[in-house]
């Protein structure tokens, strides 16, 4: 400030004394502002003609755009008053919970339907962001979905959001080698160190059994799939029961797989699917966990597995039954919506059998409808999705509590540090039952 | 007088938008963080310094906060330390001067998240070529000593460019004739060094360490996709942590709390920074 004091007006340049740039500087402000005033005062376009337009979003649509563009045509066609944007969020579903959560809680009315993470419909309805969906399902029709996104969309008795298309945890093997030595698909977790330790010491080029051990959701996926396949849990009506002898049994196990039986490779605590996809597709690992988009990225010509992979329900510890983790995504509708009905229609279109067939042919969406399973088209033309049939029946949600997102903030790192050798299973789990049931208290 | 009135003006319009995007969300976060607001509790409710009492019991905080001092030191001395070097060495002219400079530019003219997934290959303990090149199997981003070290030294890639460009600058606006003069006076390479080159590149150093210091302290992006903060948290810095109790379990009250802690860190590195800086220049 001082200095500017002793330079003389002489020194400025000719602008400094038009005003005229004062007055351009205010202009711009005004126009910034313009739309912030404007978006108080009026309200969205009334559409003269009697068109009503619903916003859709979602995650990136798997493969080609414009089949689904094709789908949403027909759903125009059919509803000619109805107008459908569809408009895809960020790849990542950290980012797409990050835009609901921002814009819902901004009391938002710029979509309308919306596609959720299994793990988010009893958080958001908890929340009541989101439209009570249970009319556009009769109790009746309930036993037409499979019983584990049933289960994911109820909260306290109403349906938040409807079914769209399923994931579920899988065990997918190398048929061409377990034949060549005289293996059948293991039944449990035993069978599977086994048969991997004997194939490794013929075949030391391959990894024997590969998952999904990062710090982030899917590390939980993973986890979970081993408590439930020895009899544990983590909430049992309502009480915590993270800490029980099944649990610690099981994730020690995980730790086992690593260090003692050596059949799991250390960099699995880095890994997420796709790195996993990848060591597996390149033929470098017996037996690999992950979901069922795999399976068609290994039926490509120039893939290294082509025909030479199975793919059977995860094992279980002995007189267990198996499990996988339930995943999948589910159409839900703004409680802000100004176009509530039209968006139930959309929704119930996009969830209809006709649809989610349409789907499964043309994206490889699994069906959310049981009925599908038995659709002679789709066992024609997608035999591997009909196969998953039983797997579905069985997969089980996460928790479902509104909680979740807190609580698997507190499961990510303790079984992180299980892993990576930081903490023993016991202590861990102990943490984490600990913190988990502080959050339950809180309320 | 009457130019300061006019300057006012003439400043007044930004003054306006600065205070509304920057200031507004600022008092708001302050706000916010003296409640308990659990959207998925229905809870808000004012409950004074309680969030920050808390914050004082918080392990995960404290282990945020070494983690988050760790890298933004580490990574801070090398990027200054090799920036130096780099800035001196092409700083003497040489053929291709242009393509060199050029060419230390481009990591840091990738994006930063791009720039993580590409070192997340490379950490890779099966595909990563950097365990190809040295010939080993370290699982770098499973252990948790290698971890941290390997978020490091992805940032100092990535930003040193950064360091080198500024560096450069400073070094090409200390005269010619100084260096004459003082070989002439038969002073050595590293009196040149320690007594022109250093002193003269002081205040350009202290900019480098202001940005730089502040960038690391707030790091998100590159760690997060690098190591989602994993494993077990020792790479969890505090900005990480605040994303995860704000965005992903939507505790706005304490999230909030935690941004504030970042804000009062970094503001206090600047002032302290800035003491320095008006300091070095009255020299």
């Amino acid at each position: 400030m001082k200095k500017t004091k002793k330079i003389s007006t002489t020194a400025y340049p000719w602008y400094t004394d038009h005003y005229l740039f004062v007055v351009l500087g205010y202009s711009v402000l005004l126009l910034l502002l313009l739309p912030l005033l404007a978006g108080c005062v009026s309200k969205k376009e009334p559409s003269g003609d009697g068109m009503t337009t619903i916003v859709f979003k979602h995650g990136k649509i798997a493969g080609d755009p414009a089949l689904f563009r094709k789908l949403i045509e027909r759903f125009e066609a059919r509803n000619q008053d109805i107008k459908v944007k569809d408009e895809a969020l960020p790849a990542s579903t950290d980012e797409q919970h990050q835009f609901y959560v921002i814009n819902l809680e901004g009391k938002s009315s710029d979509f309308d339907v919306l596609s959720m993470d299994v793990i988010w419909v009893p958080e958001f309805a908890r929340t009541g962001w989101l439209r009570d969906l249970s009319t556009l399902i009769p109790k009746d029709k309930r036993d037409e979905f499979f019983p584990g996104p049933m289960q994911a969309v109820t909260y306290k008795g109403s349906i938040y959001a409807i079914p769209w298309y399923i994931d579920a945890g899988l065990l997918y093997y190398r048929k061409d080698l377990l034949d060549k030595y005289g293996f059948s698909p293991p039944k449990t977790w035993q069978e599977l160190v086994k048969t991997a330790r004997s194939i490794m010491e013929k075949e030391p080029q391959v990894y024997g059994f590969i998952w999904q051990g990062k710090q982030y959701e899917g590390l939980v996926c993973n986890v979970l799939e081993y408590f439930w396949s020895n009899g544990g849990d983590v909430l049992k009506n309502g009480r915590v029961v993270i800490n029980s002898p099944e649990n610690i049994e099981a994730l020690q196990f995980m730790v086992d797989l690593i260090r003692k039986y050596k059949v799991t490779p250390p960099l699995v605590v880095t890994a997420i699917e796709e790195p996993t996809r990848h060591i597996f597709g390149s033929g470098r690992a017996l037996f690999m966990r992950n979901w069922p988009y795999a399976w068609n990225i290994f039926q490509r010509e120039d893939s290294a597995v082509r025909g030479k992979i199975g793919v059977s329900r995860l094992p279980s510890f002995p007189g267990k039954s198996s499990a996988s983790t339930l995943g999948g995504w589910q159409l839900g509708i703004n409680r802000y919506s100004k176009n509530p009905k039209a968006a139930e229609r959309f929704v119930k279109f996009l969830t209809s059998p006709e649809s989610q067939k349409t789907l499964a042919l043309t994206i490889g969406y699994k069906p959310t409808r049981k009925s599908l399973y038995r659709d002679a088209d789709l066992i024609a033309q997608q035999p591997f999705i009909a196969s998953l049939y039983d797997i579905f029946m069985t997969a089980r949600p996460r928790p479902v509590t509104p909680y979740y997102m807190l609580i698997t903030q507190v499961m990510q790192p303790e079984f992180s540090a299980a892993l990576s050798g930081i903490k023993t299973p016991e202590d861990a789990l102990k943490t984490a039952q600990i913190q988990i049931e502080r959050i339950l208290g809180a309320e | 007088m009457r130019d300061e009135e006019r300057g006012r003006w003439f400043v007044m319009p930004s003054l306006v938008l600065l205070s509304i995007v920057t200031i507004y969300p600022l008092i708001y976060v302050l706000y916010l963080s003296l409640q308990r607001r659990l959207l998925i509790f229905d809870v808000s409710r004012f409950i004074g310094i309680d969030n920050y009492l808390f914050l004082l019991k918080d392990d995960r905080f404290f282990n945020a906060f070494k983690n988050t001092l760790y890298f933004t030191i580490m990574s801070v001395t090398l990027e200054l330390l090799l920036g130096l070097a780099i800035a001196l060495l092409i700083n003497r002219s040489f053929r291709m001067k242009g393509l060199i400079r050029a060419i230390v530019l481009i990591p840091w003219a990738i994006p930063t998240v791009v720039s993580a997934k590409m070192w997340e290959w490379i950490y890779n303990t099966d595909f990563g070529i950097l365990n190809y090149l040295l010939g080993v199997k370290i699982n770098w981003l499973g252990s948790p000593f290698w971890a941290i070290n390997a978020a490091v030294f992805m940032d100092v890639w990535k930003t040193t460019p950064f360091v080198v460009i500024l560096l450069t600058a400073g070094l090409q606006v200390i005269p010619k004739d100084l260096y004459q003069a003082a070989r002439v006076d038969g002073a050595g390479r590293w009196d040149i060094f320690t007594r022109i080159v250093l002193p003269l590149l002081k205040p350009v150093i202290l900019v480098v360490l202001i940005f730089r210091t502040l960038d690391a302290f707030r790091v998100f992006d590159a760690i997060y996709v690098l190591t989602g903060g994993g494993p077990a948290n020792t790479t969890e810095t505090l900005s990480i942590y605040a994303y995860k109790v704000l965005f992903q379990t939507l505790q706005f009250g304490y999230g909030s709390t935690l941004a504030v802690v970042v804000f009062l860190c970094t503001g206090g590195i600047s002032i302290f920074y800035i003491r320095l800086l008006s300091r070095g220049v009255k020299l």
